[in-house]
Parts: structure tokens; sequence; C-alpha cells
């Protein structure tokens, strides 16, 4: 038997889905990727360096400000740059805004309507106005705080190698402050609805992995950590992880020690939920969730755990940043030097690497980009070959829409992906 | 008569819009679902035919008012889609940079073309790799909203318009207009490569309003001055500096074609 997706719509990009089970057995279970390739690592190399930040965000429309900052945190390692520590804050609330629209979008706007059997998101909104108020809301305050740092929401202008173009206005921080009481009132609202949502019961045992850090929920830097041990710095990663393309394939995918793993919200939540927000910690709490937790439809719980998360942290770094002085984010004078940089941050669906070369003028010799979804979709697909046997007696349609529901639970970009 | 009729009959009058995305980040799509309860206000005066961000159902395959497409024709399928969407549409718009000027993947043109995936792929056989086109050598293309991502203000402004089946004229000004209007010092006086005075105004001068040099993504104005741009950045960057930030955007082959032109 067959089971063949032909597209799957509310996610980034385009991809289908193709199973094939024999008496019972999944011989084989795939997203087909429908994405062009653009090559985008092929473009930057033999160009300068400061053209990389602005080409390699728009891998992304979605998550251009992780491709941003992780572009220039690479660039500045490889030549040795150093940035303010009120460069360094503000970048981490940018990330933070950026998490916390992503995952409103993805888990009210992208995923919701599956549990509740709905096709579209007309439909979720004439049904659920307030929530759907509530999750607009949610998501214009994490694009707010990306506006006001970036200049823009899709495609930030005003991040640099060394620190940013210009700093962001005092009085619309403050503003974004005084809002962040009326989120976070509307994200514990939002989970609470969220609590009464039935969430199928699946579990397959997994790898977690994720950035991790003392002190603090690792966002925007730490050495790479998993739930079976691995602590590892980032400069390592490439040689602990393998990227294999099979033929004919756009992605590569990834594997550590020849098995799939999952990273994201799940995976960040089960590695470092001590180090939560008191409310977004006791949110967690109410969930009542048994940790190591291997249902991955839960990675829609975990990113409401995180929307509160980043709008308690970055309402107080904006309060920290206030008390400082902002002008110290602008771009000082570095020196352009021959360098290998590496870098990572967690994008909302996981951890996104960069590793470059720059040479002594300043021009790229080396860019390799290994974004969240190449990294989980082995995952997802061994996942899904579970999960088609407990839905095997379904009807075609039935089973179909299982299918896309679980598929997009995971938050695949595909364009990210492909690149 | 039955629900399905009424609703149908209360559709008759609404113009039928397809969005669709090719091969690209997606970014002008969520430039319009960024705009929250105004893109809703949109989608209620049309029928929504396609629009795969928000909806999970089959595209009827019929007629359509208006098709905006984004992003750039790279694989055999994505070719297909954009012929069928032509065929099916009364008037087919061009969703931003990819589709209108080729965007970021046509930086490989400029360089080592197809050979580019070398960088990337070890396999390469089975994987459509065509030179980067913009949609106008596929298609007709009746209009363009520019930029990278497209500004999803000037969408509002423009589209009640293109329901009505009429095509708009984005008036003729370079970036400056609204750079001065907003306040800003001119970073050309800071020795900034600033193309903001050829290229086509209507994105509220967002680049430069952030210290962030205008590269053109919104492309030549009709009456924009290559010759006396080239001139006024002589001292700030080398001809080979100008050609390289005209490929970040797909300004690079427009620029030549004009240049040849005016020869």
């Amino acid at each position: 038997m067959q089971i063949k997706i032909n597209h799957i719509a509310k996610m980034e990009g385009h991809a289908g889905f193709m199973a094939s089970v024999l008496n019972g057995d999944v011989k084989s279970a795939k997203l087909e990727v429908q994405e062009g390739i653009r090559l985008i690592e092929g473009v930057l190399i033999g160009r300068h360096y400061a053209d990389m930040p602005t080409i390699a965000q728009r891998i992304c429309g979605i998550c251009p400000v992780v491709h941003n900052l992780t572009a220039i945190k690479a660039l500045e390692s490889a030549m040795g740059v150093s940035v303010s520590p009120e460069a360094e804050k503000l970048r981490v609330v940018m990330e933070l805004g950026q998490i916390i629209h992503s995952h409103s979008l993805h888990l009210f706007f992208l995923s919701l309507a599956d549990f509740l059997d709905m096709d579209n998101d007309i439909q979720l909104i004439s049904t659920y106005p307030e929530e759907a108020k509530i999750a607009m809301r949610l998501r214009d305050y994490g694009m707010d705080i990306v506006r006001v740092i970036g200049g823009r929401v899709v495609h930030p202008l005003t991040n640099e190698v060394g620190g940013f173009k210009k700093a962001p206005d005092a009085d619309a921080l403050r503003k974004i402050v005084t809002d962040s009481s009326q989120a976070l009132k509307d994200a514990v609202a939002l989970g609470e609805f969220f609590k009464k949502i039935k969430i199928p019961d699946f579990q397959r045992e997994t790898e977690y992995i994720c950035l991790g850090k003392n002190g603090e929920y690792a966002i925007y830097d730490g050495d790479v950590i998993s739930s079976q041990g691995l602590h590892i710095p980032v400069e390592k990663f490439e040689s602990n992880f393998q990227e294999l393309q099979k033929q004919t394939e756009l992605i590569k995918k990834v594997v550590h020690e020849g098995k799939s793993y999952m990273i994201g919200a799940i995976a960040r939540i089960n590695n470092s939920r001590d180090k939560l927000s008191p409310q977004a910690s006791s949110y967690l709490d109410s969930l009542n969730f048994t940790f190591p937790d291997y249902n991955p439809f839960h990675n829609i719980l975990c990113q409401m755990v995180e929307v509160i998360h980043c709008i308690e942290q970055s309402s107080k770094l904006i309060k920290e940043l206030l008390h400082s002085d902002l002008n110290n984010v602008v771009t000082g004078k570095y020196e352009i030097k021959e360098g290998v940089g590496v870098a990572a941050v967690e994008a909302p669906r996981g951890t996104l690497y960069y590793h470059v070369e720059v040479d002594h003028n300043g021009y790229l010799k080396n860019v390799n980009i290994i974004t969240p979804t190449a990294q989980f979709l082995s995952n997802l697909e061994d996942d899904v070959a579970d999960y088609i046997k407990e839905i095997i007696d379904l009807k075609d349609a039935d089973k179909q829409k299982k299918l896309r529901g679980f598929i997009r639970a995971y938050d695949p970009c595909i364009s990210c992906a492909v690149h | 008569m039955s629900i399905r009729k009424i609703k149908i009959t209360e559709n008759m009058s609404k113009p039928k819009v397809a969005i669709v995305s090719l091969t690209s980040c997606e970014g002008c799509q969520f430039a319009l679902l960024d705009l929250g309860e105004k893109f809703l206000d949109f989608v209620g005066k049309i029928e929504m035919i396609d629009f795969r961000l928000i909806e999970d159902e089959e595209d009827d395959g019929g007629e359509l008012d208006l098709v905006l497409v984004e992003g750039n024709p790279v694989t055999e399928e994505n070719v297909k889609t954009l012929e069928s969407l032509r065929k099916r549409a009364k008037i087919l718009v061009a969703l931003g940079n990819c589709a209108a000027m080729g965007g970021i993947p046509e930086i490989k043109n400029y360089h080592e073309g197809v050979n580019t995936i070398k960088h990337v792929y070890k396999y390469i056989q089975g994987i459509s790799n065509p030179e980067i086109k913009e949609i106008d050598n596929f298609v007709k293309v009746d209009f363009v909203f520019p930029g990278c991502p497209i500004n999803g203000e000037e969408f509002l402004k423009y589209i009640p318009e293109l329901l009505e089946g009429k095509i708009p004229v984005i008036p003729d000004q370079p970036v400056c207009v609204e750079c001065k209007a907003a306040g800003n010092r001119c970073l050309l006086l800071d020795k900034k490569p600033c193309f903001g005075p050829m290229i086509q105004g209507g994105c509220n001068a967002v680049c430069p309003t952030s210290r962030m040099t205008c590269q053109g993504c919104r492309g030549l104005r009709p009456t924009g001055n290559v010759k006396a741009m080239r001139a006024a950045l002589k001292n700030m960057i080398t001809d080979h500096q100008f050609e390289n930030i005209t490929e970040i955007f797909g300004l690079r082959d427009d620029i030549e074609a004009k240049e040849k032109l005016s020869k």
C-alpha cells in the first residue's frame, strides 16, 4: 500500500509525502521536497563578507533574524571581531522576538486547526475569534521587538559584523517593556486554551540536542549538549555530526552517530527546562509532562512554554539595556582578518550552524550552513514510520489528514532545509 | 437552496485571487501575513482560491481574476505552475524582487552559473539547476510589486485597483523623496554607496532609515540615471564594487540592458 500526499500546505516551503507499507510493515516514509535549489552557500563563495548577512538571511522569510545573527557571529569568530556586551544583549532580545513571532504563527495559525479537525484558518478564526486575536497580538509583540531593533521584520537591516548600524529608539524599547505585561497575560491565556486541546498520545524515544549554557536557557550561544550526555563546543559540531546527501535529494540530512535526533522547542525543554523563567516554568509544570518527554506532538506545547519564557526574558533584558548606554551597540572599528569561524544560535525550529572561511581581503572562501529542518528531518521520517502503524486502519482521507497534522506539528521549514 | 449554493452566490461578486510561491524564502507572503488584521480585511473582500500559508484545501483549477506570484521558476514543476496560472488569470502580478528581478538566486548567473552547484552538492544528477530567469521570461506580467521583501502598506495601496481589473502605476520617484521626508541624513554625504537616487521609491526608505544603503531591490525607476549615479559614487567605490552591489538583487542585468540601449 502507498500513502501519498501531493502537497502539504500551511508550512514554510513546498513538500509532499510518500510512504509505502507492506503487510503492515512501513518500508519507507519520506517527505518529498518540491522546492527548487537556490544554492545560497554557492553564491556566497567569492563574495565580500559584508554581503553575507544580507544574502544569508534571505534563506528564510519567517526566520531571517537567526540566519542574519548566525552569519554575523560566524564572521566575527572568523575575523576575531569583538562586540560590546550591549550589542550582544540586543541581539539576544532580537532572537527572542524572532522565536515569539515564529512560534505564535506556528502553534496557532499553522498547526492548531489540525487538532480541531478544520481545513483552513478562516474557519479557525471565526470559531475562536478571541483566541485568534490573542495569537495575533502575541505575534505582533514578537514582530515589534524585531522591527524596533532591526528596522524591519522580514529581512532586518541594522545588524552587521561588529554591532549595529544604528541604536534602537529608547522610547520604542520602553513601549515594548510596557506592552510585555499584556503580552505575558495573553501568552498565559493562550497557554490555558492549548491545555484543552486533545493532543494525540504517541511516543518514540530519540536523542534531544540543543545549545546548553550554565545558568541560562541557551538561545544565542552555548555548547552543543544532548539528552544522552554529549557536551561539545560548537567548533566540534561538524566532526560529531554528519551531513548526508543521497542522490537526487536536495536536503542534506544530518545524523548523529548514524542515528536521527530531535532539536527545537521540545529538545530545549527536555534539556534545559530547569532554566526557564518563572511563569514559563509554572506553565510547564501545569502540563504534567513526564520527562524525558518523547511525544513529538508536544512540540507545540513546548513552543507555548517558550513564548512565555521569551516574553519574560526579553522584557528583563530590555530593562537592563535601558539602564546602559544604548549608543554602545553601534559598530566600532575592526580589522578584516583571514580566518575560519563557526557559530550556532537557537532558531525557533532548533540549532542553526554556520561555518565560514574568510580570506585576508574579506572575501568568502568557504561557507557551510546546517539548518534545523535538515537536522530533524530524519527524526521526523522515523517518527512518521512508527506513527503510520497506529493509524493504518483509518480511511485514506483520514490517514492523510493525520499525517499532515503530524508533519506540521514538527514545524518544518523546507525553504531553510534546501536553501 | 442549500448552504453550499448560498455560499457560491455570495462569492459571485468577489474577485478570485491566488497567492502562489515558486522557489523562494516566502518572505513576501509573510510581509502580507504580517499586516495582521489589515490582511484579513483584504481576505474578506476576495475569494481566496490558493494561499497555502493559511489553507490546506485543493485549488479548484478554475479561472482567476488576480494571481500574485512570488519567487523563481527553478524546478520544472515551478515553470508548469507559472504557465498554468497565467492561462487561468486575468491579471498576473510579480510579488517581490525574486519574481520581478531574479533576486538573490540570480547572483549565480553573474559568476559560476550552473557550476555554482558544485560548492553545495556532491551528487548533482537529477537536480534542476537552470540559469535563473525572471518570471516575465516565461509569461506576460501585468504589474510588479517591487522589493525584497515587498512593502505591505504599498500592497494595500494598489490592491483595490488590481481587484477592479485596473493596472496601477507606481509614481516615478527616487527612494530619496521618502528618505528626506523621514528626516534622514543622506548616506552619500557620509561616503556610503547608496543607490537611492536611481531606484524606484515607494518603500518608505526603510533601508536608509536604518542606515543601510539602498542596494536597489525595487529596481531602476523609469528615469533613473545610472550614469549620474556611477559618477556620484566614483570616489566611494570602484566599478567592480558597483557591479557587485548591483548583483545582490538582480539589478545588474537591468542596468547593463539600459546602458546598452543608451549607447
